[in-house]
């Protein structure tokens, strides 16, 4: 995020505070330990890429950065947007969410947002720095993804792949290009750079390429495997997972802008484990946590000078969200989400 | 189907007495009225509405205004329906002399077919489906490569995405369904006119063509309308298939417009699509029954203990057998060696040297670090729970039909046939609204108890029409000895009917565990995080890109079928023929 840029030394101050909270035993932190030890587990939705075994090591660090047992039940996200509505859909209902703490992206938390979805919690009382607490105490940031066009390098030469934005609409990668349901990824860009006309433009003259439709984990399946040659936009999640296994799937390197949407942890309003949810929430802020996604997940902050996003990002345009691009975001997603024939109507 | 049309000459067996039979028979017509009608109820409901379950709200036509008044409808309705017709053809033409094959001729290796037929209904359609595109996607297909490589062509040879491409992979999954549904057809029908024909000098495959097929038309056509109506309800292959490719189905649209991949859920569009697919299913449900009553003019069943001579093959054996091969290879072997290919690779990729270089057995290693055991016990649950409620229910809605004079027994009967007409996704669709809505009165939203119920509704009317047909079959003499002994009702049925019937509602406890077992439609639509089972968690490995681990998971699966589903073939056999409870 924007604001977040200003003070890149956010995580840093929220790591400290963190690690002083557990000795100092300042009491908000003392109450909320004492009560996620009742509460005994928690739901954890997160990204399929973490792992269930990125996700036990999150667990483990996690008790014992805190003297607790808590089992961590990981549910691994297929679609965030589908798991969103559902959330959604179940909280106007009176249901209570099927998860307690929600690892999805900042687009995906604008939904709640807008929906007033989110338990709030005064995060900062328990370590959270000020900057990366969003959507009015709805949530914390705490990793950024990296967005772009991506190839399968096997088929397409470095020399071939896009170079920029626009080169996707080359006739030469009609019937030869997937987009996923990440529609959000597209209205980043309206909220951002771009501009909502341009992009919607842009989005409508990508429809004309014949896509492939999938979620991001089946677009990055068909890339894989050749079915397409090119996918609209994919995440380096889906990249640094499979990137030790020699995977022939790259970014198109040089595309810009670059987007990066932000990993917020957020508990849904009524989860059945809330004291469990916020603790984790903060604790995702910390360098043992920070450690442990980066190497499962592969994510780490921009913002934190050193990590290997830092690195990635200098020199780059970059696409960040801010909380007053929410409401834009969360329509433009599923306008282009209509667009792309996601949905029926 | 109304068993009361066959039992007319019936001699009276036991009184209508309301005072006790009546009220518990129509204690059960009321219970079946609630399970199938409550879920209709909530589509018509929703359909009416606008915004989420339990919003409330004023009744309004908008949701069909919406869906009908869009040009994009009539296209989905379309392809509906050639898709549906597609599947039924593909599954037809191969599952038609399959059955010819397996119950007329002296084909050899039969036992061993059967096994394998059974394992295949066991391969989760997804897995198949991912099969199906390494081998036929236009680009990476190996069939298409292939022949590339052979004939110089410039274009591939066939594709999958479109609708012949969704039918063929729908229809060849279809067809062990039909086979044992067309088992008993062929199995009891009248030899006479075969060999009469044989006799005259008519080839096998003219009396094949000439008598077989059509002095079984109407289980055939019978066959065909309930082919159909599951193929406008099925979401996997159109899923897979049909929607990155933009060819929307009706049920897609409803799956996705409750679980929509952008945007918030919304029922309403959902029940406005579903509408005309219940009117579709009922509609088709009157033919079904008309056909099924038509059938009885050809009723050509032999007296018990009969066996109709086995045509001997002669030099066509082999032939035979390569068809046979041709079609286990499409529905067993090559999906079997697809999913055992990519199990051992890192990553989904084709064959080559360098892939070979990776194989490993790290996926088998991993693979319980990806799924814990709840979608095991779910699914154990429901392999257990499901067919013993149905089973419960058929034999007591049939012990009703078929042995007592009731007076609304035939309206039971309906009853208890009205799910065969309703769509699956939609039934799904319709308890999900119901436990979300009306929660606190049927508090089952989001466990494994809301899938069972599904699953139980949807398939009674298999259930019953089994048990119809098996209890007809009993001679009345023994239950007539029990009553006249003194034996209460629940007495003669609990020890005199019930083990007569044994073998048949075994079959059938069986059959409908192993439909529950790869059930997926329903088990995606009312899934939630505490009722996964293994056919959702499959849809989710796919969907978050771990598709060696789910191949491995499949091939662990397929080995445990096989030789369950074997032990049960050797350990009952006593018990008649597995799996054709049809």
């Amino acid at each position: 995020m924007k604001r977040l840029n200003r003070c890149p030394s956010f995580f840093l101050a929220a790591a400290l505070i963190a690690a002083w909270s557990t000795v100092g035993a300042a009491a908000p932190i003392d109450d909320l330990v004492k009560g996620a030890k009742q509460e005994g587990t928690i739901e954890f939705y997160a990204p399929s890429t973490l792992t269930p075994q990125g996700a036990q090591a999150v667990g483990a660090a996690f008790n014992k950065k805190y003297g607790l047992n808590i089992k961590l039940q990981y549910s691994p996200s297929g679609n965030m947007t589908r798991d969103i509505g559902k959330v959604v859909g179940l909280g106007a209902t009176g249901v209570p969410p099927e998860w307690d703490l929600m690892v999805v992206t900042d687009a995906h938390h604008a939904t709640l947002w807008v929906k007033k979805m989110h338990q709030q919690f005064d995060y900062k009382s328990i370590g959270a720095d000020a900057k990366a607490v969003q959507y009015d105490n709805g949530s914390v940031s705490f990793a950024n993804q990296f967005v772009l066009p991506a190839y399968n390098k096997k088929i397409v030469s470095a020399k071939d792949a896009p170079k920029s934005w626009d080169d996707l609409l080359n006739p030469k990668w009609k019937g030869k290009m997937g987009v996923s349901s990440a529609t959000h990824h597209m209205a980043r860009l309206a909220a951002g750079p771009w501009g909502e006309e341009k992009t919607t433009n842009f989005v409508k003259a990508l429809t004309k390429q014949e896509l492939i439709l999938g979620r991001l984990g089946e677009i990055y399946n068909r890339l894989l495997l050749g079915e397409i040659e090119v996918a609209v936009s994919v995440s380096d999640s889906e990249l640094k997972t499979e990137k030790n296994k020699n995977a022939p799937v790259v970014f198109a390197e040089g595309v810009t802008p670059l987007i990066a949407p932000a990993y917020h942890a957020g508990v849904p309003k009524n989860a059945a484990h809330p004291k469990v949810a916020h603790l984790m929430a903060v604790f995702l802020t910390t360098p043992e946590a920070q450690k442990i996604w980066e190497k499962y997940a592969g994510q780490s902050s921009a913002f934190i000078p050193g990590t290997s996003a830092y690195k990635y990002v200098q020199n780059k345009q970059v696409v960040y969200m801010s909380q007053d691009q929410a409401e834009m975001i969360d329509r433009l997603s599923r306008e282009y989400g209509k667009i792309f024939g996601f949905s029926g109507l | 189907m109304k068993a009361e049309a066959n039992l007319g000459a019936l001699p009276r067996v036991i009184d209508s007495k309301p005072s006790g039979l009546g009220l518990f028979a129509g204690g059960l017509t009321a219970l079946l009225i609630i399970m199938v009608g409550a879920p209709l109820l909530m589509v018509v409901l929703m359909s009416l509405r606008t915004g989420f379950p339990g919003e409330g709200g004023p009744l309004t036509l908008a949701n069909f205004i919406a869906v009908y008044s869009s040009p994009g409808t009539y296209k989905v309705l379309l392809n509906t329906l050639l898709f549906a017709l597609g599947s039924v053809l593909v599954t037809i033409a191969f599952a038609v002399p399959l059955v010819w094959l397996l119950m007329r001729t002296d084909l050899p290796l039969k036992g061993t077919i059967y096994v394998l037929m059974t394992v295949g209904i066991l391969i989760p359609v997804f897995l198949r489906t991912i099969a199906w595109i390494l081998l036929l996607s236009p680009r990476i297909g190996l069939v298409n490569q292939w022949a590339i490589q052979l004939f110089g062509l410039d274009h591939p040879l066939v594709s999958l995405y479109n609708i012949p491409g969704m039918a063929f992979i729908q229809g060849v999954s279809f067809v062990p369904s039909a086979f044992f549904m067309l088992a008993a057809a062929y199995g009891t029908m009248d030899p006479s006119l075969e060999e009469a024909a044989y006799t005259s000098g008519v080839s096998k495959f003219q009396t094949f063509l000439r008598i077989n097929v059509p002095i079984t038309w109407p289980a055939i056509a019978g066959v065909m309308v309930y082919l159909f109506m599951s193929a406008i309800a099925v979401f996997e292959v159109p899923a897979i298939i049909g929607f990155p490719a933009r060819i929307l189905v009706l049920s897609a649209l409803i799956f996705t417009s409750t679980n929509p991949p952008t945007g918030l859920p919304d029922y309403g569009l959902a029940g406005a699509y579903g509408a005309v697919m219940l009117v579709a299913g009922l509609t088709l449900a009157y033919f079904y029954v008309r056909l099924v009553h038509h059938g009885r003019k050809y009723t050509v069943i032999t007296g018990r203990g009969y066996r109709p001579r086995q045509i001997s093959l002669g030099r066509w054996k082999w032939a035979a057998l390569a068809f046979v091969a041709l079609y286990l290879s499409m529905e067993v072997f090559i999906p079997f060696l697809v999913l055992l290919w990519a199990s051992l690779l890192p990553h989904l990729q084709l064959p080559s040297a360098e892939a070979l270089a990776q194989v490993s057995l790290d996926n088998y290693a991993t693979i319980f670090d990806f799924v814990d055991a709840l979608p095991f016990i779910n699914t154990a649950i429901l392999m257990l729970a499901v067919p013993t409620g149905t089973m419960v229910l058929s034999v007591l809605v049939s012990w009703i039909v078929v042995r007592t004079q009731i007076s609304f027994r035939g309206s039971l009967d309906t009853v208890a046939f009205l799910p065969h007409a309703i769509p699956s996704i939609l039934l799904a669709v319709g308890l999900g609204y119901l436990g979300l809505a009306y929660r606190n009165f049927f508090p089952v939203y989001g466990t494994i108890a809301i899938i069972a119920i599904a699953h139980m509704i949807t398939w009674i009317a298999y259930g019953t029409r089994t048990t119809n047909a098996v209890m007809i079959q009993v001679h009345r003499e023994l239950e007539e000895a029990g009553k006249v002994a003194g034996a209460s009702t629940s007495r003669v049925l609990g020890r005199i009917v019930l083990p007569l019937v044994a073998s048949g509602i075994f079959n059938s406890w069986i059959w409908i565990s192993m439909l529950s077992y790869r059930e997926v439609t329903m088990a995606l639509a009312l899934g939630t995080r505490k009722n996964l089972v293994i056919s959702t968690i499959v849809w989710q490995f796919w969907g978050n890109g771990w598709v060696p681990q789910v191949s491995a998971l499949g091939v662990l699966l397929v080995l445990f079928a096989m030789v369950v589903v074997g032990l049960l073939k050797i350990g009952f056999s006593r018990l008649g023929e597995f799996g054709s409870g049809h």
